[in-house]
């Protein structure tokens, strides 16, 4: 590999995240135990968007494991166990998705270039999430993310923007309109990289793209 | 009055990207990510044949019927930067004709041209009026204009059109004349026509600005009176645009038009009419012109829109708004289908969910 591109970027503690304990301090005291159980309620949650939607069934209908589908057998099972063995499960589908939901569903993800997530890089921030949540599934819905390039002629903004939207066309509900932008002033050519993340025919070939396609499960192989 | 659903076709497990119906044959084809185009009998509603998930290594993203000939042919362009062009050939044309309102017709088509040339994605493709030209466009910013032989099984390049800067989304036909319009990931519509000293030579003669995003689609008006020439366009920027060809050439009225462009004749002058009163909410990106006047748009935030003119002061009004018409999926395209038996005109969509739906416009 060729020297990388941002040599020495600032990098943030996983403990300094911004994470679900967060608002619930005064109950769990904010220690070790409880980050523990954060983890466990994540997965729950975030596993909660796989079951039971009916929308998504009709929708996610190739069964060659495209990039793109949610029929991937394994996620099915595991949620469909959860689901079977924990009362909480019906109520977890209930609770709308929020921004800290979007930011542990992406904030895991690689780096391309350093062996760092993009929470820690601070890619992905919390206060730059926004979810537009319609009170009905069946609604149209909409998430906006701004991602902070760590230095602003990134040549690898657009591989991250990419790896982002794929990581969310994954996990959440067809309903979910994603936008991806690029925060202002923060990169060089920001409208040449926002107009690419956010066209729907680049992005869908750039998934039928074998190398790309590799690129990014790399950077998703450290999601939860 | 309301927009009903008339009827849904399941089939494609993957997104609809494109549909094309037969002028001569009640026959639909789509075009989808999941590498096949279906035909389905119109009449009986009936799939007749899955063109099948070897010939394309990627998405299918356009098709088109020939507009001329006795017997059907379809062209498909795909994301793996090929065309194909699939035909039934060897048929009686009255029995054929004859065989759309029987059930369960086992039909034959035959693959019969693969077109390389372009460099990656394959975005559109559109037949002349004639039949005798095949225009394509691709990621890879230029449009080839293919001349068409007799069998359909020869294509010769006769040029390549590379005056826009970024990926060419949409290139079509009129559906009269030859001129071969354009839409860009540039915000641009380009118009082309035949050099008038040589044929063979393809040339831009008119440029359109103005949208603030990608124009996804164009379509051109299917009434054709006195070269009374107008197109429809759409964009990233969620606005639907008329624009009208001025009808003198090369003669202009308006005085900013610099004189070097007026005497030049291998020029068209274009000005926006309109801009649709604003309906979409996001991208839209799909618009098609009916055959008796209306337009339809389509897009990401799942709504069509019909528009219609005011005859008497060409002003265009909202006529009808149908939502999440795909549930909450996206919409990518939609055409109108004139019906001759019944007279009537419907709608065809094809969204994300892998649904190609028809639909009522009373």
């Amino acid at each position: 590999m060729s020297d990388p591109i941002n040599a020495n970027p600032t990098v943030l503690d996983v403990s300094q995240l911004p994470s679900r304990v967060t608002f619930d301090k005064s109950v769990n005291g904010g220690n070790v135990a409880a980050i523990f159980q954060d983890d466990d309620l994540r997965d729950l949650l975030s596993l909660s968007l796989f079951n039971g939607n009916d929308d998504m069934k009709e929708f996610r209908v190739d069964p060659d494991g495209d990039v793109l589908s949610m029929s991937d057998p394994e996620i099915l099972s595991v949620a469909s166990s959860v689901d079977g063995s924990s009362s909480e499960g019906e109520n977890d589908e209930d609770e709308p998705i929020d921004a800290q939901e979007i930011f542990d569903l992406v904030s895991t993800i690689s780096d391309p270039e350093h062996p760092l997530t993009l929470g820690q890089l601070a890619v992905i921030s919390l206060a730059d999430i926004k979810v537009l949540n319609k009170k009905a599934k069946s609604e149209i819905s909409e998430v906006i993310i701004k991602i902070t390039p760590t230095i602003t002629h990134c040549s690898l903004a657009t591989l991250i923007g990419l790896g982002i939207r794929v990581r969310l066309e994954r996990c959440l509900p067809p309903r979910f309109r994603i936008t991806i932008l690029v925060k202002e002033g923060t990169h060089q050519s920001e409208n040449q990289v926002n107009k690419q993340l956010n066209d729907k025919e680049r992005v869908a070939a750039a998934c039928e793209n074998e190398q790309l396609l590799g690129v990014i499960s790399q950077m998703l192989s450290t999601c939860k | 009055m309301p927009i009903s659903l008339c009827h849904s076709f399941k089939g494609h497990k993957d997104k609809v990207w494109s549909t094309s119906v037969n002028p001569k044959f009640p026959l639909l084809a789509t075009a989808s990510s999941d590498k096949t185009c279906r035909l389905y009998n119109l009449n009986t509603k009936q799939l007749i044949e899955v063109l099948d998930e070897k010939t394309h290594k990627k998405a299918i993203r356009t098709v088109d019927w020939k507009p001329s000939g006795d017997y059907p042919i379809l062209a498909l362009g795909s994301f793996d930067a090929t065309i194909s062009i699939w035909g039934r050939e060897n048929d009686d044309y009255e029995e054929y004709t004859t065989t759309f309102n029987t059930e369960n017709k086992s039909d034959d088509w035959e693959l019969m041209a693969i077109i390389e040339g372009h460099e990656n994605e394959i975005k559109s493709v559109s037949w002349s009026c004639d039949g005798e030209f095949l225009s394509s466009c691709s990621r890879d910013k230029t449009i080839w204009v293919w001349e068409c032989d007799e069998t359909n099984e020869e294509f010769e390049c006769v040029s390549v059109l590379q005056d826009h800067t970024q990926d060419v989304k949409c290139c079509k036909f009129h559906p009269r004349e030859i001129l071969l319009g354009s839409s860009s990931y540039d915000d641009t519509i380009r118009l082309y026509k035949q050099d008038i000293y040589d044929e063979d030579d393809w040339c831009c003669v008119s440029e359109l600005t103005g949208h603030s995003g990608t124009v996804w689609s164009i379509d051109f008006e299917k009434t054709y009176n006195d070269d009374k020439v107008r197109l429809c366009s759409c964009s990233d920027d969620s606005t639907v645009r008329v624009w009208k060809r001025l009808k003198t050439i090369g003669n202009s009225k308006k005085e900013d038009v610099p004189s070097t462009l007026r005497s030049e004749p291998n020029s068209e002058e274009w000005e926006l009419q309109q801009i649709l009163p604003e309906a979409h909410e996001r991208q839209v990106y799909c618009c098609s012109w009916s055959p008796t006047g209306k337009i339809a748009s389509v897009g990401s935030d799942g709504k069509i829109v019909i528009y219609e003119e005011d005859k008497n002061n060409e002003e265009w009004k909202i006529r009808d708004v149908h939502e999440l018409a795909h549930q909450v999926a996206e919409i990518n395209s939609c055409e109108w289908w004139y019906n001759k038996d019944e007279e009537k005109e419907y709608l065809i969509t094809g969204g994300d969910d892998g649904i190609v739906n028809i639909w009522n416009i009373d």
